[in-house]
């Protein structure tokens, strides 16, 4: 008796399994999803993608090995060029709020010249972070994997950069990411 | 005979590969570099400079040339230079503006 329970009840959750997935199939197949990214996820569509993405890069990037240098003159002035004809273009430069990618991306791509805390004062767990999503990219958000063309050293110099940049002036910005040199000058 | 186009095949990704590689060198975006504008450096309270900043650093070794070159600014890194010797001695630095 207690089997046929078992039996029937497994039965029940089988065939609520089988519907849940021809729904789904027949949800995605129906094309009823609005793919445009002027239409924003629901919150808890959201949700979960950015829980699973933030998950997935902490989890991926947990044993990367931050380098101790990271304050170094050498490695803001080459992050510093590199950001810009990279970077600013989404991530924004001080001076400026917002661009035609801002505006139009979706997920918005954060602002990096605001202070963003994604690892509660842990800095090194956010230069790792940085670091991986600079090298690998993001599925599906517009943010490309910048590794291949760009070895380790030159993506570091651009998490150094991005330590030092909600802090700096539009006048100080300018001067380090200048790939110009005004050193001809000097003897 | 089948070698010419498998060769070719496997040269023609090579030679995207190669061309998309170079795209991303800091030497291709040297063709039309900005010019560090230097002469900001002259608005900045150099009071609150500190010159152990590695900021503060990098934007005096990216604007060396610059200040050697205009005299002017090298009035600016002599004064700076006797900020951080004030600073050493554990005195106050000067406070001024250029």
């Amino acid at each position: 008796m207690a089997a046929m329970k078992i039996f029937s009840c497994f039965k029940c959750l089988a065939l609520t399994a089988l519907l849940a997935l021809v729904g789904g199939v027949a949800f995605m197949y129906a094309g009823i999803y609005p793919m445009g990214a002027d239409v924003p996820h629901n919150r808890l569509t959201y949700w979960v993608l950015e829980t699973l993405r933030e998950r997935s890069v902490a989890r991926a990037s947990n044993g990367i090995q931050v380098p101790a240098d990271l304050d170094s003159p050498e490695r803001l002035l080459n992050g510093g060029a590199d950001y810009n004809d990279m970077c600013s273009g989404c991530h924004l430069k001080p001076g400026k709020t917002q661009s035609d990618f801002t505006l139009g991306l979706y997920p918005a791509p954060p602002d990096l010249t605001e202070v963003h805390d994604t690892h509660g004062g842990d800095a090194e767990a956010e230069d790792r972070r940085r670091f991986w999503i600079i090298k690998h990219g993001i599925k599906a958000s517009g943010m490309p994997a910048w590794a291949p063309g760009h070895d380790d050293e030159r993506i570091w110099n651009m998490v150094a950069f991005l330590k030092r940049l909600p802090e700096l002036s539009p006048e100080q910005y300018q001067i380090l990411t200048a790939r110009g040199d005004n050193n001809q000058d000097h003897h | 005979m089948k070698r010419k186009p498998l060769s070719w095949l496997l040269a023609v990704p090579a030679l995207a590969l190669t061309l998309s590689v170079q795209a991303h060198e800091p030497e291709e975006h040297m063709k039309d570099a900005e010019q560090p504008d230097c002469m900001a450096m002259k608005d900045m309270d150099h009071s609150t400079m500190d010159m152990n900043d590695p900021v503060m650093q990098a934007m005096m070794k990216k604007c060396m040339g610059a200040m050697h070159g205009d005299p002017s600014e090298s009035d600016m890194e002599d004064s700076d230079h006797n900020t951080d010797t004030k600073e050493s001695e554990g005195k106050k630095p000067a406070e001024h503006q250029h």
